[in-house]
């Protein structure tokens, strides 16, 4: 062993070293069982530590993260210093508190439609967020899935409706899903994009709308 | 569970749309990249700093990310963004603890001392483990270097010490885990 060399062997290994140090080491490899032992442990190590698994926190940490969103910081801005409250809010919050405003109400209308007029919706507070493993009704948890619920609700309740009005709620449901589609794709090389953002949020909330009205109807003709 | 395996798992168009609807004052879908992303970042965080302060930089993580989503421009991965901004708040709170440059450097003698330890047949240590009991500056480094796969010269530059600093930290860090490689 000559530790000059075996000092190197990572080096070696990442191969960072110039072709005068490599001819060196491998010489001193072809004669040294000690080093070549050594540089057979090293690389097991190195993949050991491509093979190392991610672990959740022991304690779910989404609690006091919500906690910390404070609810007159726009996301996106950064702040060092904790800012005086103030009691507004910005575009994008009152747009989020609509989509979430109008994913209750939509909600509700399908819980009743699922469930009977005496159904008495459950109460959920206007926040956009809600406490992790907090299990309430699958419509809520995000808009996507609203969405999905309220179209499911709507294959089940479409039978109920003319011929010609599905027709047209279909045809306006493609043109917006077309355009919630290329929202997506133009925010995803511009993610920072305000207008995209507002676009797609409002965009949504016409769908959530389309759908809650739609369903509504059926219910009125039940 | 390997690392990645949440991007793999979760298509790159939800992450997309879920960072810019995040971005957009959506908590539900910043929620979303919370638990798509926490098991890496609260892993990141506990190598890189003791494991009693994991839960309290891992929130703080999350919050800066929601404070500074403007600043992803999609250009990577949300992850890997995320990761960054990881490393980064580890970085910080390595500073703030008072965690001084000259402390990390000098490092060498509890290294060895694990080593020591280790030759006894009788000791047994788990990987990570072993990787936990390392030295705070050649554990960062190997973290960063063989876990993340950061160059030394970027490694470097986080730590504010030169990239030779940073290869004789990774090598001294390999040679202590070679004996706890699992047989």
């Amino acid at each position: 062993m000559n530790d000059q060399w075996m000092n190197r062997l990572s080096e070696y290994l990442d191969g960072e070293l110039d072709s005068t140090e490599r001819s060196g080491v491998e010489a001193h490899l072809a004669t040294c069982g000690q080093c070549r032992a050594t540089l057979g442990e090293l690389r097991q190590v190195v993949a050991r530590a491509k093979t190392l698994e991610d672990t959740p926190p022991a304690k779910d940490l989404w609690v006091g993260i919500r906690a910390g969103l404070t609810p007159g910081r726009r996301p996106g801005v950064s702040r060092d210093t904790t800012p005086a409250r103030r009691f507004s809010f910005t575009v994008p919050q009152l747009l989020a508190a609509s989509i979430a405003l109008v994913l209750l109400s939509g909600g509700s209308a399908w819980l009743a439609l699922r469930q009977g007029p005496t159904t008495t919706p459950p109460p959920e507070s206007i926040a956009v967020t809600r406490p992790a493993g907090t299990r309430v009704a699958s419509w809520t948890g995000s808009t996507d899935i609203a969405i999905g619920e309220l179209e499911a609700a709507l294959t089940q309740n479409e039978k109920r409706l003319d011929s010609t009005t599905v027709r047209i709620v279909r045809k306006n449901l493609a043109i917006i899903n077309r355009a919630i589609a290329e929202a997506r794709i133009a925010l995803r090389n511009d993610p920072g994009n305000a207008y995209l953002n507002l676009h797609l949020a409002d965009t949504m909330r016409r769908k959530v709308e389309l759908l809650r009205r739609v369903n509504d109807m059926a219910a009125a003709r039940s | 569970m390997p690392r990645q395996v949440l991007e793999d798992t979760l298509t790159a168009d939800s992450i997309a749309a879920d960072s810019a609807l995040a971005a957009s004052g959506d908590a539900t879908a910043f929620e979303r990249l919370y638990r798509a992303h926490v098991a890496r970042v609260h892993t990141l965080v506990r190598r890189m700093l003791d494991a009693d302060e994991a839960d309290d930089v891992t929130q703080d993580v999350f919050i800066r990310a929601w404070q500074k989503l403007s600043t992803f421009r999609g250009e990577s991965a949300f992850g890997t963004w995320l990761h960054r901004l990881a490393v980064n708040v580890v970085l910080a709170r390595r500073k703030s603890v008072g965690i001084e440059r000259g402390r990390f450097i000098n490092q060498e003698e509890p290294l060895e001392g694990l080593t020591g330890r280790q030759a006894t047949p009788e000791l047994s240590m788990d990987f990570e483990e072993a990787l936990a009991s390392l030295p705070e500056g050649a554990r960062q480094v190997f973290v960063l270097h063989d876990v993340e796969g950061y160059r030394h010269e970027e490694i470097a530059r986080m730590l504010g010490v030169v990239p030779g600093t940073s290869k004789s930290q990774l090598h001294h860090a390999r040679m202590a885990l070679r004996r706890h490689l699992e047989r």
